[in-house]
């Protein structure tokens, strides 16, 4: 990563203050989780408000990134296709955290959200790098990683400081010491080409 | 030492050959096994593949009996000799033309051929030609050094266990999880202890909550950062808002309690926030009430 000049870190915190009072002196809406989307009170809810146009041309594209020049990634999917994916100062990118485009490599998996422009590239809103997404088997445990079986092939699943853990349809908690050897593991995660192993954001289990 | 690890090498190779071998023998579901492996490849069809197996596990039992039975003899520790280096030729087939199939050779085995599979079937040949070299009966060896001889009996055990286990074995998951019960999870809550919530567990509660719901139309990207300010956790998402003719870009902060999560009883309280990122301008009042729609009407309730 490279290090943020005091000038840099000043608009950056400057502009977080602002951010900051902005969204506190924001429209208060109570009971985060009483009407919640995903709810089953929201099936009796009145239609959804309908979406910006844009919404309806958005599209998603996969595959493994060949070149990286300026903001503009050209990924061949597994189809055998190549698609042209440009960031934009407003595009989100995940890579096991929120990150910036510096963490992108050529090499990486990519899973792109965006709408298609004219000249047939993609311009990308949420880029979402090695990204995986694995119903596996848990066979060992050790201080910062845990072994995983998915299929035929052995994985090494490592913990960092974002890994959180979901047991039996809880919420979410730092907490992996409930993991035990020989559960199903749904774990959610980025892939590190280098050695093959995951970086795991999310582990389910009890389900 | 030497010597007396090549007399004992007849009986552990022995041990291990009557094992694999009856395994075969006496396994029901040998067919299905089979299929598993390379072997009906290599030998152009399942029911070939079985009577293969099933002539290899009487080979394996045979050689086991004069092994134990007969350990000056040569024909037993040539046979297994020859017999372990068949193996090595058919996991060396077997990892070029089906990389994932399995061994097959211990019958209850699904895990793939791995350097564990080699590695045994080295030792049943390595042992082969050893036994050669053996120059007492076993259980004369054992009367005369019985520490030493059950000590490289024990440890031979052990290895040869190691290797059949597989890289999934159940006998290792049993040790892993006896290490964990008696020394703990090395996998211990956040350093610090205390109930740090998680940011992914703030972003699943925003995106189940009625404040996610009112402005999802507006926003247009995953998480791009997130804050804490006086026990607040602050989320920042990119959108775009129409505006005539076209898109402007909007950031969209939700400010929720950083120690709130699903399970944590109601109540909390989301704030939403809708500033124009040109312009620096926060437009969250009309914007949110426009992106809500109309109020809802009520649930129908029954009674």
């Amino acid at each position: 990563m490279t290090p943020i000049s005091s000038a840099t870190a000043g608009d950056r915190f400057g502009r977080r203050g602002f951010l900051t009072s902005a969204a506190l002196g924001g429209a208060t809406i109570v009971g985060a989780s009483a009407l919640g989307a995903l709810d089953a009170d929201a099936a009796f809810a009145a239609p959804a408000p309908s979406l910006d146009p844009a919404v309806t041309e958005t599209s998603f594209v996969e595959g493994r990134i060949g070149a990286i020049r300026g903001g503009l990634l050209t990924a061949a999917s597994s189809e055998g296709e190549t698609h042209r994916v440009q960031l934009t100062n407003a595009t989100s990118i995940w890579k096991a955290r929120p990150t910036t485009a510096d963490a992108i490599e050529v090499g990486d998996g990519l899973y792109a959200r965006g709408v298609p422009m004219p000249d047939g590239s993609i311009a990308a809103d949420a880029v979402w790098v090695n990204i995986v997404n694995l119903h596996t088997t848990i066979r060992g445990i050790h201080r910062d990683r845990f072994y995983l079986s998915h299929g035929n092939h052995e994985l090494v699943g490592r913990t960092i400081p974002e890994t959180a853990a979901s047991y039996a349809g809880g919420a979410l908690t730092s907490d992996l010491s409930r993991l035990r050897i020989g559960q199903a593991a749904q774990v959610l995660g980025a892939w590190r080409p280098a050695d093959d192993s995951i970086d795991v954001v999310r582990v389910t289990v009890g389900h | 030492m030497l010597t007396l690890t090549a007399n004992l090498l007849p009986p552990l190779l022995g041990a291990l050959l009557l094992w694999t071998g009856a395994a075969k023998l006496t396994s029901r579901r040998l067919r299905a096994q089979t299929a598993r492996t390379a072997l009906p490849r290599l030998v152009r069809g399942p029911g070939r593949a079985v009577l293969v197996l099933r002539a290899t596990a009487a080979a394996e039992v045979l050689l086991a009996a004069g092994l134990l039975a007969a350990p000056g003899a040569a024909a037993p520790a040539v046979g297994a000799a020859l017999l372990g280096a068949g193996f090595l030729g058919y996991l060396g087939y077997a990892r070029v033309v089906a990389p994932d199939s399995s061994c097959g050779c211990t019958a209850s085995d699904n895990a793939p051929i791995t350097w564990h599979s080699f590695a045994r079937a080295g030792f049943v040949a390595g042992a082969g030609a050893g036994a050669l070299t053996a120059d007492e009966a076993w259980w004369t060896a054992v009367g005369d050094r019985p520490a030493a001889a059950v000590a490289l009996l024990l440890a031979g055990a052990a290895a040869l266990a190691y290797l059949s286990d597989g890289p999934e074995g159940r006998g290792r998951v049993r040790l892993r999880r006896l290490r964990l019960r008696l020394f703990g999870s090395p996998l211990g809550g956040p350093a610090g202890g205390d109930g740090t919530v998680p940011v992914e567990a703030s972003v699943e509660l925003l995106e189940r909550s009625l404040a996610w719901e009112t402005v999802s139309s507006l926003v247009r990207s995953g998480l791009v950062e997130h804050w804490e300010e006086d026990g607040w956790r602050i989320l920042h998402y990119t959108g775009a808002r129409h505006d005539g003719e076209r898109d402007r870009p909007v950031s969209v902060l939700f400010a929720l309690d950083a120690g709130a999560h699903l399970d944590r009883a109601g109540g909390q309280v989301i704030r939403v926030s809708v500033v124009d990122q040109e312009t620096a301008e926060v437009l969250t009042g009309d914007l949110v009430e426009a992106a809500a729609g109309p109020p809802r009407p009520p649930l129908p309730l029954a009674g």
